[in-house]
């Protein structure tokens, strides 16, 4: 027995030599990426006296490895411009339950981003920390958007945030379906749907036409309701919580406008049958995924995350349009609009915190147009087209005018997609129909939504309105719990 | 005199040599047990503690919408875990034992499921199950002439194949615990039996599950009790869907903690999960007991 | 095909006995019996078989294609999957994590099950009951207010609450007590009268008799350890320590493609398989054997 305990540890030892000299190689040549930014460090900290570490949180996904060049470029440019500052790379993607054991556990990365839904919950919880001394200094304050600046304030006028750009929802389209089925006009542009029901109709076309789904819905999580409240509106349903500006919120989900959208959902499973296999296992990275493989014609995504469907899932950039989303017949059109804002971690020092706004300018997503700020958005502009990802306008947050004619600019100079494959969903965004994110309890909301939507899509018998109701009741007794205490 | 003497120094060596377990033990199991207590009765805003509420943390949670849902599944989880989970790892254990050739492989086929990591195996599932004529087993369905079935969508179904992932993944260990047990059955008994005219099946009966059936009885209640605290499979599979179909107590736990920063809900919660339980464990001494007098 | 009978002559377990065995119905039935068997072993193994092949598929086929075998067995997909998410980092962190688990597992579980088999001081009933006790409380119930002190004393971020944890396990204990209680007494008296202290016993005569139950223990903690996922993912998620289980975990909230993540599986399922396949023996027996007495 002696013996085999030993062969273990040797076994276990011999594993460990091995990984050892696995990650070694890995570092030296498959990533020089992870020791540029280590030998950043070293250098930084021998230079000066007061060394900032900060970690990234916005970094890019692992798999994204031209993007996490381009970073590294970035923190290259850091280096140059504020050697005391070290950077290291700590990839995060904001979720409802993994943000508060970190911030618990103090891992919470020097800056993250979010969604507009959330500030109001983690500034009340006190989780992130409060930069408005820094914003005042830079004087950026002035440049933000003053709807955007409240979202990311406290009740005293603090800002706990920056926005890096707002996005709208629109229908992202795979051309090469739409070419397949023949809903192209004689140019080869796609016939975008006009209406709700047009796109029920198109979307059953491209069914039998190509086998592939007309539309991806999405009914795994939250964003299952997000998505749904903007067809919600586009059924007439405009107003899907209510604020009653005393501090307390009146849910209103079993309009019948509100129904009717449901109602129309549950034809595209059971009448239409034109949605991918399983739409209670779709988020937000498997639309994309579907979409992108051609296993989904239409899917509802925003400009900020084009390089879905094409970087990291291999359509080719001129295969993807997008147009508005559209509304039902008669009922006006309107586009969800929200954002990303950055946040801080709360353990964040002053310094820490001016040094991620620098690393804010340097890529470019600060009101600055300082000529590292320009060439940072260049450098990202490049890797898009480098990635096949079609480089187009975001809808931004600041109102600094240098910092918006330069960003038009790189658009314009670096603009590698067919513009009229997007104007109708710019137009649609230009004209009106720009509809913000529901207040109150959005989450919970969109929660609620999500039930009855996996409901109604697993069901063939459900009663909508029913669900509809009891969604209702249950989201007034979460206002009721949160804003009446 | 001495002999006493020397006692003491015994014990109080004891208690030395225990001692650093035992603050283990205070710290992962005992102390977190009231601190849940006292969480549970207090409001709090991240993990700061602040006023004394009593039970209205517990009023909140067992109103919440979610609460009736996640306590119905979490019984259907254990009574599906009973049904599937339970009796499978017998049949198992019974059948292997039946074999002399290749049962080397079997033992380890069986068992290769448990040293695969839970997540692993949630994901593979995950896979296994995609409706539609992409999943796995709806191309495997798909080769025999079958058309595509709905897995975990089909509500009704949801549970009982959640706990068949899960036997997937836990049988094989049990099972090898009842083969051990089974091997150890005297062969005279059987011999006995065959001489007063006992045929295979009555020797099943009669002799083999009477055998294993104090086994059986002990991890019953372990089997509850783990199965009981179902967290990460429904999670991982459906979050919980469609429509809180698979969501678990457990999950719902977790969501308060870590979702919307409710500990105290989230404590509360965790209370009633143990209350339950405890109940359950006495149930069943209860009635084991009374069996054995 | 009368070989495949004469060895169930010799059979010495199970309802089906050596002499039964010249009946055509009992021989049908071993057929039967051996067939189940062949297909349960598929069953089991079939999905893990399926993941190194869908592994191999890239994102389109895997999203659109009907087959359970891929196209191309390309390795260079395999490799670009293991470069993207720098493997070795969660490799090296799992290991940390599983030697550390351990020794905290032989070396805390074995001394408390020491003092209550051996040393018995005053009281050590009630100290086994309390251990006992805690095999029924619902462990992950105590996952707030445990973490809760795990930030109050400020561990987070690192291994030590996580390898701490595997030396409270009843479960541990419950093997250590059984097998030192099946150690001769007459060999601890001899140690007594030699003059070894209670210490020098512990290191002296009973770990080196306990080699079997050791290896028993350790090969529990490194499958568990190696699959541990909920706490590790709320102490280390975000910190250059992430465990292979915590990178699988945080998928779910993650847009990572479906062949990434079952790239992630296959190398999370690597190492547990090559233990497994170097101790299978050890490890079937160890789990049999292990389990009987608790």
């Amino acid at each position: 027995m002696a013996k085999k305990l030993l062969s273990v540890l040797v076994a276990t030892s011999m594993m460990a030599a091995m990984l050892a000299g696995c990650s070694g190689k890995a570092e030296s040549t498959e990533t020089p990426a992870a020791s540029t930014v280590e030998s950043v460090a070293e250098t930084s900290t021998e230079e000066t006296a007061e060394p900032v570490e900060i970690t990234l949180g916005i970094w890019p996904e692992d798999t994204l490895t031209a993007d996490i060049e381009i970073y590294e470029g970035y923190v290259e440019t850091m280096k140059g411009l504020h050697p005391e500052v070290t950077c290291t790379p700590a990839y995060y993607k904001y979720a409802t339950d993994t943000f508060m054991p970190m911030v618990e556990a103090k891992t919470v990365p020097t800056v993250f981003e979010t969604w507009f839904t959330e500030p109001k919950k983690l500034i009340a919880n006190g989780a992130v920390a409060d930069i408005t001394e820094e914003l005042k200094a830079r004087g950026w304050l002035d440049k933000m958007n003053p709807s955007i600046k409240a979202l990311l304030s406290d009740d005293y006028g603090n800002v706990y945030g920056v926005p890096r750009d707002g996005y709208a929802l629109g229908l992202m389209c795979n051309v090469e379906l739409f070419e397949e089925a023949g809903l192209v006009d004689e140019n080869g542009y796609p016939l975008f749907p006009t209406s709700m029901e047009d796109l029920a109709e198109k979307a059953k076309i491209i069914k039998e036409k190509t086998g592939a789904a007309g539309l991806c819905l999405l009914a795994k999580d939250n964003a299952g309701g997000w998505h749904f409240s903007n067809i919600a509106w586009n059924f007439g349903a405009t107003e899907l919580c209510k604020d009653n500006l005393d501090g307390t919120f009146t849910a209103n989900l079993a309009s019948p406008e509100a129904i009717k959208a449901m109602e129309f959902v549950k034809s595209l499973k059971w009448d239409y049958d034109v949605l991918t296999a399983d739409p209670t296992n779709e988020d937000w990275g498997t639309g994309f995924m579907q979409l992108g493989t051609g296993a989904a014609a239409m899917y509802i995504g925003a400009n900020d995350a084009v390089a879905q469907p094409t970087q990291v899932n291999g359509l080719p950039v001129d295969k993807l349009a997008m147009c508005a989303i559209p509304a039902a017949e008669g009922c006006d059109q309107y586009s969800l609009f929200g954002g990303t804002p950055y946040m801080f971690s709360k353990e964040s020092t002053p310094e820490q915190i001016n040094a991620a706004l620098d690393f804010l300018e340097i890529i470019g997503k600060a009101p600055v147009a300082t000529d590292e700020a320009i060439a940072g958005m260049k450098a990202g502009a490049q890797n898009n087209v480098d990635n096949g990802v079609p480089v187009i306008s975001s809808f931004p947050c600041w109102t600094a005018e240098d910092y918006l004619t330069a960003q038009a600019a790189v658009v314009e100079e670096y603009s590698n997609v067919d513009p009229k494959m997007f104007d109708s969903y710019f137009n649609a965004t230009k004209t009106s129909g720009l509809h913000p994110e529901e207040p109150g309890s959005t989450q919970d909301m969109y929660a609620e939504l999500t039930k009855v939507l996996q409901e109604v899509l697993t069901n063939k018998d459900a009663d909508v309105a029913a669900l509809m109701a009891q969604a209702n009741a249950n989201y007034q007794a979460i206002l009721d719990a949160t804003f009446t205490k | 005199m001495v002999k006493k003497k020397s006692f003491k120094r015994q014990d109080l060596w004891g208690w030395l040599i225990m001692l650093p377990s035992l603050i283990l033990f205070g710290f992962y199991v005992w102390e977190p047990l009231f601190e849940n207590v006292r969480l549970s009765l207090h409001n709090s805003i991240r993990y700061e503690v602040l006023d004394f509420v009593g039970f209205d943390n517990y009023r909140r949670v067992l109103a919440s919408p979610d609460f009736i849902a996640a306590f119905r599944n979490t019984f259907s989880y254990t009574l599906w875990s009973l049904v599937i989970g339970y009796l499978v790892p017998i049949f198992l254990g019974i059948i292997i034992s039946e074999t002399v050739h290749m049962k080397g492989f079997f033992r380890t086929g069986i068992y290769f499921p448990n040293i695969v990591p839970g997540i692993a195996t949630i994901w593979i599932w995950n896979y296994f199950f995609t409706p539609g004529a992409t999943g796995v087993l709806n191309i495997i369905l798909g080769k025999l002439g079958v058309a595509p079935l709905e897995w975990l969508n089909n509500t009704h179904w949801t549970i009982p194949l959640i706990v068949v992932t899960m036997t997937w993944k836990s049988a094989g260990s049990t099972a090898l615990i009842y083969m051990a047990n089974i091997s150890a059955i005297s062969p005279d008994l059987y011999e006995a039996a065959t001489i007063d005219g006992a045929g295979i099946w009555k020797r099943i009966f009669h002799i083999t599950i009477p055998s294993v059936f104090s086994l059986a009885k002990t991890l019953l209640i372990l089997q509850v009790i783990s199965v009981f605290q179902i967290l990460y499979e429904p999670m991982v599979l459906k979050n919980g869907g469609p429509n809180n179909a698979s969501i678990s107590l457990m999950m719902l736990q977790y969501r308060y903690a870590f979702r919307d920063f409710d500990f105290s809900g989230g404590a509360a919660l965790s209370v009633m999960i143990c209350i339950i339980l405890i109940i359950l464990s006495g149930l069943y001494m209860k009635l084991t007991r009374s069996k054995e007098d | 095909m009368n070989g495949f009978f004469t060895k169930y002559k010799n059979k010495k377990d199970g309802v089906i006995r050596g002499y039964d065995i010249s009946s055509t119905s009992v021989k049908i039935a071993c057929i039967i019996i051996m067939l189940i068997c062949l297909a349960i072993v598929l069953f089991s193994v079939f999905p893990i078989i399926w993941v190194f092949l869908a592994s191999f598929k890239d994102i389109k086929e895997f999203n659109r294609n009907v087959t359970i075998l891929p196209d191309v067995y390309d390795f260079s997909r395999l490799k670009a999957t293991w470069n993207a998410f720098s493997f070795p980092k969660f490799y090296r962190n799992s290991l940390i994590m599983v030697l550390g688990c351990i020794l905290t597992s032989v070396f805390f579980n074995g001394l408390l099950a020491y003092a209550l088999a051996i040393l018995k001081p005053k009281g050590h009933n009630v100290v086994f009951l309390l251990v006992m006790w805690s095999l029924l409380i619902p462990s992950s119930t105590n996952i707030i207010a445990l973490f809760r002190n795990i930030n109050i004393l400020n561990l987070n971020g690192t291994f030590f609450p996580l390898w701490l944890a595997y030396g409270a396990n009843a479960f541990y204990i419950v093997l250590f007590k059984e097998f030192f209680e099946g150690i001769p007494k007459e060999l601890l008296e001899a140690g007594k009268l030699d003059g070894a202290g209670v210490m020098k016993i512990f290191t002296a005569i009973i770990l080196p008799l306990s080699k079997p139950i050791i290896m028993v223990v350790a090969i529990f903690a490194v499958t568990a350890a190696w699959s541990d996922f909920l706490l590790p993912y709320l102490v280390l998620k975000g910190t250059n320590y992430e465990t292979v289980m915590v990178k699988l975990f945080s998928f779910k909230d993650t847009p990572t493609d479906a062949v990434s993540v079952l790239r992630a599986c296959l190398f999370a399922i690597i190492p547990p398989t090559i233990i497994f396949a170097l101790f299978q023996r050890q490890i079937t027996d160890g789990a049999a054997a292990g389990a009987v007495k608790g």
